[in-house]
């Protein structure tokens, strides 16, 4: 009998269970199309999260390669992608179509830093998974130029934070830093004999931490894409895995950050 | 005016009070701390119950008063 009601027709809604958090507006964000700038442990845990979520439109971005030593917090790479070095973004891309065949995910393999500026413009969000400050700053520079709502996570073992940037009404990544993160920039610079050859702190990493940080922003994410920004972080979130901590930190909007000056508002 | 501080590691716990003068700035605070601790070479930040401090503040613009409780923070940056 054509047009009858199912018994399991709820079961066959792959979004059924989502459609069901009220707050949650899955037209939305089945429309949005997410760009997602590095595909190491956080890219891994946030491109999951925005799959599942029901995204169909992911661009990742990254020139780097898959490393034996991501396989204890990289939830899509193996062995085998170590092995033959593939590239993170087109692993990433690939077994993020296995979560869900709906979604069509793009692949830059390049530096933020190489990106054109027509990126910014393309994308309704921005999650920022990066691994150093140069690359963060540049990321946030040109993602509150284009009005484009970036959400960065970043961690150091078992801390992290994550930091929504909402241009042009909210303080940026840089109205958070000071002196130290810029010497870690120039250091990063000055040790640079070739474009290979840099200073690059190996630093203390792990899973959960990394699942956690990646959730929260992946949630801000979707608050956003929902049009419901007032129950966004406003702050910086600090997260401490060892003391059970987190901590809410006022940020204010630094007169003479030069993205402010330099950005359309 | 001097005023004494007490800066905490977030990391270890560990306090060290610091006399600061009302034209010291923040990052000169953090430096100060982290150099004291010994910090690897890294991003810190310091925290005044809920507020971040700005680097570029002074003492007193950024409103430090005697016996105040400030926190040093290693600001994650990886990914």
């Amino acid at each position: 009998m054509a047009g009858a009601l199912r018994v399991d027709h709820l079961e066959e809604d792959r979004w059924e269970r989502s459609r069901r958090v009220g707050w949650l507006d899955m037209d939305a964000v089945r429309s949005a199309h997410a760009l997602v700038i590095g595909a190491g442990a956080l890219g891994n845990e946030v491109v999951k999260n925005l799959a599942l979520s029901g995204l169909k439109e992911i661009t990742i971005v990254d020139m780097d390669r898959v490393a034996r030593s991501n396989l204890n917090r990289c939830l899509f790479f193996r062995e085998e992608d170590a092995i033959s070095s593939r590239g993170k973004a087109e692993v990433l891309a690939e077994r993020a179509r296995e979560l869900d065949p709906q979604l069509h995910v793009r692949i830059l393999p390049n530096r933020v830093q190489e990106l054109d500026g027509s990126e910014f413009e393309r994308h309704h969000i921005a999650f920022g998974c990066l691994d150093n400050i140069a690359a963060r700053l540049h990321l946030n520079s040109y993602a509150y130029f284009h009005l484009l709502p970036l959400i960065d996570g970043g961690t150091l073992g078992t801390t992290g934070k994550v930091q929504v940037v909402v241009p042009p009404t909210t303080p940026c990544l840089q109205c958070a830093m000071n002196r130290t993160h810029l010497r870690v920039l120039e250091k990063r610079f000055s040790c640079t004999g070739s474009d290979t050859s840099y200073f690059e702190p190996k630093l203390a990493a792990e899973i959960t931490t990394t699942s956690i940080i990646a959730a929260l922003q992946v949630r801000e994410g979707l608050k956003l894409l929902s049009r419901q920004g007032d129950r966004c972080l406003r702050n910086l979130l600090h997260y401490n895995g060892l003391s059970n901590q987190v901590h809410e930190l006022e940020v204010a909007l630094d007169p003479d950050c030069p993205v402010h000056a330099g950005g359309r508002a | 005016m001097t005023v004494r501080v007490r800066v905490r590691n977030a990391e270890t716990g560990s306090t060290v009070d610091m006399e600061l003068e009302g034209e010291n700035t923040v990052q000169e605070i953090i430096e100060g701390a982290a150099g004291y601790w010994e910090k690897d070479a890294g991003a810190y930040v310091i925290r005044k119950g809920k507020k971040l401090l700005r680097g570029q503040q002074t003492v007193q613009e950024a409103n430090i008063i005697m016996s105040d409780d400030l926190e040093l923070i290693p600001d994650p940056e990886g990914g």
